[in-house]
């Protein structure tokens, strides 16, 4: 059991509320539920203004145990008298001072007793008074309800620790033999995959080849479409494909392009945009910007235009079809099928290496020249930022987050560089793959359109340290210790991306107490 | 409607635009006793006040207030002003007494709230 003292000055008006505010960032900390940190705080800013405004001093003290917030307000000084009728509404023997500063309307007392769930009070006249007061507190499970669509081969990873440091929520660590994901904390985007030289990390499908014969739909991405070399326009690939899945006009209409799905969601956004009160609005283009929102920006949820990813309305369109989506990030796996309650239209993934294998011996580079666009390209999205790749996706949320974008209506992210262009799983440059769609892109579909967003956006819940509130505050205190006495280098070799990560490892069990190389070396050093 | 634009429509002074600017107004709640403020802060309400200490602004901590409105062009003193901005509250203060100022911001919600999103 651990237990916070704060100090109490009687008459120090200036300083009231200042034990308040030092246990609610305590609460916070250890990720009490804002709803009881909410009770917590009336509670305790009005018992202490009590000593503030009757007492000499004294002292709050709260514990944390059992799933129980105790809180002590404790002080010396003049005691109640009638300790019923202080308990009623609107008896009060407040200073003239302190009914001016707008206390003193005899609601303290009642107001504790309202927002907590045991409550006492015991006074002597002449000596003092002593309140307590109990909310229990509902913890959040411990590790959150993250899922990720990853996948990790263990046989192949040499420790290169790239995607130690290349996660931008710090949710890898090799901290043995193989990586871990530290599910509450991966947004499902590609930096680790992209980083990995052995190809430890990476996502899987659900088949392995193409539904040839077969009565299913196949939605691929823009970017699949741009794989094959200078000489192969989207067209012939579309064409390559229809006819591998069995030719014919119905071959060819069981192939949906995810890209004009991505064009009807960019319209719906900007519709959105021109009534929406928190600008800019952020597309919800990306399924791991998306995560990355709830994860690590949850000020910007606002900002979400409330639409869902494109792979999600295709799913909606398909009205009970099979289908098989080549999915070109683990974030648009989990989006598929990660929903279980969802239930049918059955939907499989495949990823792009199978397509690109089965494609290439029907397309040849010197079969034709690249087909520009006769038409003129479409107009330059001037009112839409498009950014992409992590690191810039993560500076210009810190500047919005910071109320520094005042010039921009529409944000569409992208996790991966040139969006699914960049993906990983897909050879070409980025850049070029998106030149060679834009300059030849495929028409557009006249059936997709956006739909709304199932599931309301919420900040997702961080690290419990432990479900026992009375332990969790044990263990902040040992992670706070253990981080002093790391290098605070950061350099990763761990296993962990930080120092501070180490030490909420070493406490939470994941990683040994001796884990740090450079400690150990310096321990080996005369 | 946010903060900066009730605070514009309303014709109050905006001392310290803090980080509440463009939270969407939920609600606002006037009143001159803490207890009062304290049960009814939540994280979109405007809370008017003749009171103008820094009371006001540790309410705000306490309960994540986004922004508070001082009326009849009551100014802030300079620790209100600082805690205020410490803390990261819009702070504005209204030409108007506490009636018109609430009669006023009645007017701005009300206007808005036919078109729910």
């Amino acid at each position: 059991m651990t237990t916070v003292v704060y100090q109490i000055e009687g008459g120090d008006f200036e300083h009231g509320g200042e034990a308040s505010r030092r246990l609610k960032e305590q609460l916070k900390r250890l990720g009490a539920d804002p709803a009881v940190v909410r009770r917590a705080m009336i509670a305790a800013y009005e018992a202490e203004m009590n000593v503030v405004i009757h007492a000499e001093r004294g002292e709050l003290r709260a514990s944390l145990q059992n799933g129980q917030l105790d809180i002590e307000v404790s002080d010396t000084g003049p005691g109640i008298p009638d300790i019923a009728a202080a308990l009623r509404e609107g008896f009060s023997t407040a200073s003239a001072r302190a009914r001016e500063l707008g206390f003193g309307a005899g609601m303290g007392l009642p107001n504790i007793r309202r927002n907590s769930d045991e409550f006492a009070i015991e006074s002597t006249v002449g000596q003092g008074t002593r309140v307590r007061f109990s909310i229990r507190l509902r913890p959040q499970t411990l590790y959150g309800t993250g899922r990720h669509g990853l996948t990790i081969e263990a046989d192949h990873c040499r420790r290169a620790l790239r995607c130690v440091h290349a996660c931008p929520t710090h949710a890898v660590r090799v901290l043995g033999r193989r990586p871990e994901i530290l599910d509450y904390l991966c947004i499902d985007c590609t930096a680790c995959i992209a980083v990995c030289p052995t190809g430890t990390l990476t996502t899987r499908g659900t088949r392995a080849t193409l539904p040839v014969g077969e009565e299913a739909v196949v939605v691929v991405p823009a970017a699949l479409l741009v794989q094959f070399g200078s000489g192969i326009a989207p067209a012939q690939v579309r064409a390559a494909l229809a006819a591998l899945l069995g030719g014919g006009a119905a071959a060819d209409a069981r192939v949906w392009v995810l890209e004009a799905w991505e064009a009807a969601l960019r319209a719906g956004v900007r519709r959105y945009a021109e009534t929406a009160a928190a600008l800019p609005v952020i597309s919800p283009a990306c399924p791991a910007v998306v995560n990355l929102i709830e994860t690590r920006y949850p000020a910007l949820i606002p900002h979400v235009a409330p639409l869902a990813p494109a792979v999600d309305a295709v799913r909606a369109a398909l009205a009970g079809q099979r289908a098989v989506f080549v999915v070109t990030c683990p974030s648009q796996r989990t989006a598929l099928l990660g929903d279980a309650a969802a239930g049918p239209p059955p939907v499989d993934v495949l990823l792009p290496a199978a397509v690109q294998a089965a494609l290439a011996p029907h397309l040849h580079a010197d079969s034709g020249q690249l087909a520009v666009s006769a038409t003129a390209p479409p107009p330059p999205d001037a009112d839409l930022l498009r950014v992409t790749g992590l690191p810039h996706v993560l500076h210009l949320f810190d500047e919005i987050e910071g109320r520094r974008v005042r010039d921009v209506r529409v944000v569409e992210p992208w996790a991966c560089a040139e969006g699914c262009f960049g993906s990983p799983l897909l050879r070409e440059e980025p850049c070029l793959a998106r030149h060679r769609w834009e300059t030849a892109p495929l028409p557009a579909d006249g059936a997709a359109r956006a739909v709304p967003r199932g599931r309301p956006l919420a900040p997702r819940p961080g690290l419990r340290l432990d479900t026992d509130m009375g332990k969790a505050i044990q263990k902040l205190a040992r992670i706070d210790t253990l981080r002093r006495e790391l290098p605070g280098a950061d350099c990763g070799e761990c296993g962990a991306p930080t120092c501070a990560a180490l030490a909420e490892d070493i406490v939470l069990g994941r990683a040994a107490a001796g884990a740090c190389v450079r400690q150990r070396s310096q321990e080996k050093a005369p | 409607m946010t903060l900066a634009e009730l605070a514009a429509r309303i014709g109050a002074r905006v001392y310290t635009p803090g980080g509440g600017a463009a939270v969407d107004v939920g609600r606002v709640w006037a009143g001159d006793r803490i207890s009062d403020l304290l049960n009814e802060a939540v994280d979109n309400v405007l809370l008017v006040s003749n009171l103008a200490s820094t009371h006001l602004i540790r309410v705000a901590e306490l309960m994540d207030v986004p922004g508070i409105c001082l009326v009849a062009g009551r100014e802030p003193d300079a620790d209100m002003l600082s805690a205020a901005r410490a803390h990261g509250t819009l702070l504005m203060s209204s030409p108007y007494g506490l009636f018109e100022t609430c009669g006023r911001l009645y007017q701005c919600l009300s206007a808005e709230a036919p078109t729910v999103r």
